[in-house]
């Protein structure tokens, strides 16, 4: 068991030095695109979606273009997993998933996810904290506190419901983001699904945040909880991958825009932060 | 005398609405109608049920038609390639493309039950505005759905629909990208052919 912990951290220490990469990239990226260009896009997410170049009319090299939009250089090997992910998800997850609908009620799976959400609320409240989120971060505790309380240990989101506080997700993966740290290139990864080497890390430390690691010494505990933890989540969501699987014509590529995409928005939505991810 | 006073007043008038109703013509006073439009006929027990599935698309479509601008969606969509298609292969894409739509995303707001769309905020710049709305669901986390539009003769019309970061445009533009790279236009359309087909063969087993 420690020999698989230390290949874990082994791998852990791999992306973390990819990041590195990562952040050189952004860096060289930074000093080509200009000063002009930097100020024009240090606009919030409205202005974002305003301007002409979110839907670049691409006289450009095409890989210059692509290269701006996203950094894909692994997509044969992505794509390998993202066919095993494929297969994961309807050989194993969704008969699962089935299993565990049918044999739940809405309402108790309900209850997990909620269980599983203030456990992880330490992850939220460190994280936002390190964004300077202070008030959000302050939501994070109050949530916390009423919902393990009144929730009776995280089950209810009585916080949401009778006090209207809004969840204020926020990760490490956010945090670098907005600390200025390059996204690194995309990668999907077995198990895991689509990540940037960003993300990636941030998932890692993240892992280190969640009271877990501290009171269940197994490894395996840990690794059975957060499957657990995935199944519930996905029989709360179930139609997200196949209405992604029905709708786009190449898969691979819809999730990658999406998750991108999805990741740039919510780590951008600091306003401390003066510029953004999502310049195209 | 009485004529030419009745005839003053009712210029008057009629600059008067004129002014009003250009005044009014913002893109969320654009939206509204068009999202409340559809979501009546999601409503309407007439229109209910798999088996009034084509008269329900069809009136969702002409509304969205009004709303929706079809035609930039598909130049945007294709980028660079549309300028080197003629006009024939452009229509045809339009309507593939627009099929293609109805198939997704009104498929997506069938599954209506119940939510509460929020008009959060609006921001204008040229003849392009961003509506920010909010989906409200009881017990779940709200949405964000946000509507690019465009001002086409002093219309606002969508043409892209952001959710949760999320372009829904920009989604098939990259997809369209990687098929155009690899089997040029007329892969894609066939590809975009194949997949309306998928739609129906789903229909006619479900239904």
């Amino acid at each position: 068991m420690k020999t698989r912990g230390n290949h874990i951290v082994c791998i852990l220490l791999l992306f973390v030095g990819l990041t590195c990469f990562g952040c050189a990239r952004q860096d060289n990226r930074d000093s080509a695109s200009g000063v002009a260009e930097t100020q024009e896009m240090s606009g919030d997410a409205l202005d974002m979606l305003l301007s002409d170049a979110f839907f670049l009319d691409d006289d450009d090299d095409d890989d210059f273009f692509s290269d701006r939009e996203y950094n894909d250089p692994w997509e044969p090997m992505n794509r390998v997993f993202f066919e095993f992910n494929d297969t994961l998800y309807y050989w194993v997850l969704n008969p699962l998933n089935k299993a565990y609908t049918a044999a739940l009620p809405w309402d108790f799976r309900y209850s997990v996810g909620n269980f599983v959400n203030n456990l992880a609320a330490p992850i939220r409240l460190v994280n936002n904290l390190l964004q300077w989120k202070i008030a959000d971060a302050g939501i994070v505790l109050s949530r916390f506190l009423i919902n393990t309380t009144l929730g009776v240990y995280g089950f209810g989101d009585p916080a949401f419901i009778e006090f209207d506080l809004e969840p204020k997700p926020e990760d490490f993966g956010q945090t670098l983001g907005v600390w200025g740290i390059g996204e690194g290139i995309y990668l999907c990864l077995p198990v895991l699904g689509p990540l940037n080497v960003r993300d990636t890390a941030g998932f890692a430390a993240d892992a280190f945040m969640h009271p877990m690691v501290y009171y269940v010494d197994s490894i395996w505990v840990s690794g059975e909880y957060y499957a657990l933890s995935r199944v519930n989540l996905l029989s709360l969501n179930p139609d997200l991958y196949e209405n992604l699987k029905k709708y786009s014509l190449d898969p691979y590529i819809s999730m990658r825009q999406a998750y991108l995409d999805h990741r740039r928005t919510i780590t951008n939505d600091n306003v401390l932060q003066q510029r953004s991810d999502n310049r195209l | 005398m009485n004529i030419l006073r009745v005839f003053s007043i009712s210029l008057l008038l009629i600059l008067l609405s004129s002014v009003f109703l250009a005044a009014s013509s913002s893109p969320t006073e654009a939206l509204k109608p068009t999202l409340q439009d559809m979501i009546d006929v999601m409503k309407d027990p007439a229109f209910a049920g798999i088996e009034q599935k084509d008269p329900r698309r069809k009136k969702i479509m002409s509304i969205a038609a009004k709303g929706f601008d079809f035609a930039e969606m598909s130049r945007l969509v294709l980028g660079k390639t549309w300028r080197k298609i003629d006009q024939q292969q452009r229509t045809k894409f339009a309507q593939l493309f627009t099929k293609l739509l109805e198939n997704a995303y009104i498929g997506k707001l069938e599954e209506y039950d119940g939510q509460i769309i929020e008009y959060e905020d609006e921001r204008i710049k040229g003849q392009k505005a961003v509506v920010s709305t909010v989906v409200k669901n009881p017990g779940v986390p709200p949405l964000a759905v946000k509507y690019v539009m465009t001002n086409v003769d002093s219309a606002w019309l969508v043409y892209d629909i952001n959710i949760e970061g999320v372009s829904l445009l920009r989604n098939y533009r990259e997809q369209f990208k990687s098929i155009l790279r690899k089997d040029k236009f007329e892969g894609l359309v066939k590809m975009i052919e194949e997949k309306n087909k998928s739609f129906e063969k789903e229909d006619s087993s479900s239904g």
